[in-house]
């Protein structure tokens, strides 16, 4: 395991190193984002933290409802991660707490619960995201990153990522000159990527965001629909934009 | 309950306590004075008539002797009459001015006894042969022309021997009917308090997990047997719930026990023989995945329950079926086409269902993965929508191997693989998935074909 997550800060690393200006977030000057991760199991708490921080996220800890709820409500955290099966509590009611007092601050719900009805109520009560124990530490890492780096309401009708154009509008894409034939779903797959390149992108955040599906598809659809695309913006004799990290999920970004 | 009575209670026999037998104490209870008040109405009805008619008698018995001339003809009018009395219930006497008794078998006038006036109820002494006694009677007194004093009675004889008669009557009729009263009273409650008891073992030995006990039924169809039966059906449902709990954890145990066991093998042998980081690093990502796939199982199973236990229906819309085909075969024909199987998805009709739309999404996404996954290359996929009649029909037919023919209705369980496609990827858990959601909406799903196969779900229109 610590094996694997350090092949993949690797890479992260790489990235920022690639580009600086278009991948503010971890590991960038002394901003580290910070991190409250309400969770009451030891064990899990240590190797999330230890991911966390080794992602370049500056991590606190409650493992109590109440401590949790108090360092939450100081503010401090850029993100909280809220365990919904506390000792003594629901990790709701610290959600809603905390939303009563109109703080904004992002939160990711980890739970055990993964019937779609507890994932609604999580929603409903203030959750941004939520993820099902047990889950993969590059899924929880790439999901807070996510929650951090929420794209701005940006009006403009036009993205840009290197030479990589998304005309909203008129519905079209252009690399450089070459024009990109795209389908529907294709076009909405790169325009949500370009809204957030440079992040780690799961498949599972891909499914239920893009095509809006909760389930758990037996096939590999998304990787199916993303070569597809990636056929597309990267023709053979082009720098490759749409990385594929290992069994992890997918990246886009501009050529160096 | 009943400890609260106190230890009066405590010491009763156990059937005295059941509310059978109270009721039937209240109710003899009841009954007893009921019989009561109707005979003592008998009496006073009985008294009241006889008084009339011994009254008139001596009345007119005393107005017969006063009519007579002269004393020795009225003495011979009362010894006449007192003489026919074989009950000895008649009394009279003539008495003097002075007290003395003339003729007659009364000793003397008594003070109480008012002279000329109505029949009056005094104690009379009656003198005869045999000595005298005194007896309750209904009597008058009249003065007489020359100053006599005339007495006339009657015993309560009568009166007497008609208490003794009711006497007898209740103790003959009431005593025994009170008795059996109690009788039955104590049978039926201690038939029921066996009956209880019955119930009571056997309830115990199913809270003790002997699921298959059932209470006992006697077919006679009454308030208990009704309830029993009531509650063997219950305990039915129970018993299959629990078994196909069971049935699942049985299987959840198959299926996860092979992909843990090459978990664990595998870390075993990696821990024994691997020589460097990157081979150790092979084994982790492979015991990873194995266990990735163990939790998909799991994800699975819960989602397939979660359907089941779903009677929500309050989340359904009206679903345009041709809009949810196209956009199933949208998602999957990329997948057909890298396994270089023609996909033909056929949905130009404007179908529409009641239902919920994700799930039946899933439904049909189930169907179309199976399809795509278990056709070979070079085969074709056909998704079609069709509305037959009242139902809107939406089929998924392949060139794959298809089902083994018998085993279509298998394939709806939980973990149905059909032998030949045990070396494809994938849980088998996708049809009973299927299943739970058609079974959720009230529709139909069948499965049959092979070689090839054709999958349809079938289901109401929803009403425009």
């Amino acid at each position: 395991m610590a094996a694997r997550a350090t092949e993949h800060a690797e890479a992260l690393q790489l990235l920022v190193a690639d580009d600086p200006a278009a991948a503010p977030g971890p590991g960038e000057n002394d901003s580290m984002p910070r991190v409250l991760l309400i969770e009451d199991d030891r064990e899990t708490a240590t190797e999330v933290m230890a991911e966390l921080v080794e992602r370049g996220f500056e991590v606190d800890w409650a493992a109590t409802g109440i401590e949790g709820l108090d360092k939450a409500r100081a503010g401090n955290a850029d993100a909280l991660i809220v365990d919904r099966l506390l000792p003594g509590m629901d990790g709701l009611t610290i959600i809603e707490a905390v939303r009563q007092e109109r703080i904004r601050t992002p939160v990711l719900v980890l739970s055990a619960l993964g019937a779609v009805d507890d994932r609604v109520r999580g929603l409903r009560a203030g959750g941004d995201d939520y993820l099902t124990k047990p889950f993969a530490l590059i899924e929880l890492v790439a999901r807070v990153e996510a929650l951090l780096r929420r794209p701005a309401e940006n009006r403009d009708t036009i993205l840009r990522v290197g030479a990589l154009e998304l005309d909203l509008l008129s519905r079209t894409a252009k690399r450089g000159d070459r024009a990109l034939e795209l389908l529907p779903r294709e076009f909405r797959l790169l325009e949500y990527m370009m809204r957030r390149k440079d992040q780690l992108l799961t498949r599972a955040m891909l499914f239920e965001e893009v095509w809006n599906y909760k389930f758990v598809p037996q096939s590999n659809l998304v990787d199916v629909h993303m070569g597809r695309l990636r056929r597309k913006v990267d023709m053979p004799d082009e720098q490759p934009m749409i990385h594929n990290v290992r069994g992890e999920g997918f990246i886009l970004r501009a050529p160096a | 309950m009943f400890a609260a009575k106190g230890s009066f209670s405590v010491r009763l026999p156990e059937f005295m306590r059941t509310s059978t037998f109270r009721w039937t104490l209240v109710v003899s209870g009841a009954f007893a004075l009921c019989i009561l008040l109707m005979f003592g109405f008998v009496l006073a009805q009985a008294y009241a008539y006889m008084r009339v008619d011994v009254d008139g008698l001596i009345t007119g018995i005393a107005d017969s002797i006063i009519a007579k001339e002269g004393p020795e003809r009225r003495i011979e009018r009362l010894d006449e009459y007192l003489h026919v009395d074989p009950h000895g219930v008649k009394l009279g006497g003539l008495f003097a001015a002075d007290g003395t008794r003339i003729a007659g078998n009364v000793e003397s006038v008594p003070p109480e006894l008012k002279l000329d006036a109505e029949p009056q109820l005094v104690s009379l002494v009656k003198v005869d042969a045999s000595g005298s006694e005194r007896r309750t009677s209904r009597a008058l007194a009249r003065r007489l022309p020359q100053g006599e004093t005339l007495v006339l009675g009657r015993t309560d004889y009568e009166f007497v021997w008609i208490v003794h008669s009711v006497e007898r009557a209740l103790a003959l009729g009431l005593i025994p009917a009170l008795c059996l009263g109690l009788a039955a009273g104590a049978f039926l409650s201690i038939r029921a308090q066996r009956r209880v008891q019955e119930v009571n073992r056997k309830i115990q030995r199913i809270v003790a997990g002997e699921l298959r006990e059932r209470l006992p039924t006697q077919g006679t169809q009454d308030a208990f047997d009704k309830l029993a039966t009531l509650v063997n059906g219950m305990l039915d449902e129970i018993e299959a719930l629990i078994r196909s709990i069971a049935g699942v954890g049985d299987d959840i145990a198959h299926d996860l026990r092979t992909p843990l066991t090459r978990v664990r093998v595998g870390l075993e042998r990696a821990r024994q023989n691997a020589r460097t980081a990157d081979e150790l690093r092979t084994a982790a990502d492979q015991a990873i995945a194995g266990l990735d796939q163990s939790l998909a199982i799991i994800t699975a199973l819960l989602r397939i329950t979660e359907i089941e236990h779903n009677r929500r229906l309050d989340g359904f819309r009206h679903v345009d079926l041709a809009d949810l085909v196209r956009e199933v075969g949208d998602l999957y024909e990329p997948i057909a086409e890298d396994k270089r199987v023609a996909f033909a998805v056929r949905a130009k009709e404007d179908v529409a269902v009641h239902g919920d739309r994700d799930l039946l999404f899933e439904a049909v996404a189930n169907l179309v993965d199976n399809a795509v996954k278990f056709t070979p290359e070079g085969g074709r996929v056909e998704v079609s929508l069709q509305h037959a009649g009242e139902e809107a029909v939406v089929r998924v037919c392949d060139t794959g191997p298809g089902i083994p023919p018998g085993e279509g209705e298998r394939v709806g369980r939980r973990f149905y693989r059909a032998d030949k496609s045990r070396c494809a990827p994938g849980l088998g858990l996708g049809l009973s998935l299927v299943n739970a959601i058609v079974k959720l909406h009230g529709f139909r799903f069948s499965i049959s074909g092979g070689p090839g196969c054709v999958a349809e779900i079938a289901g109401q229109l929803a009403s425009a």
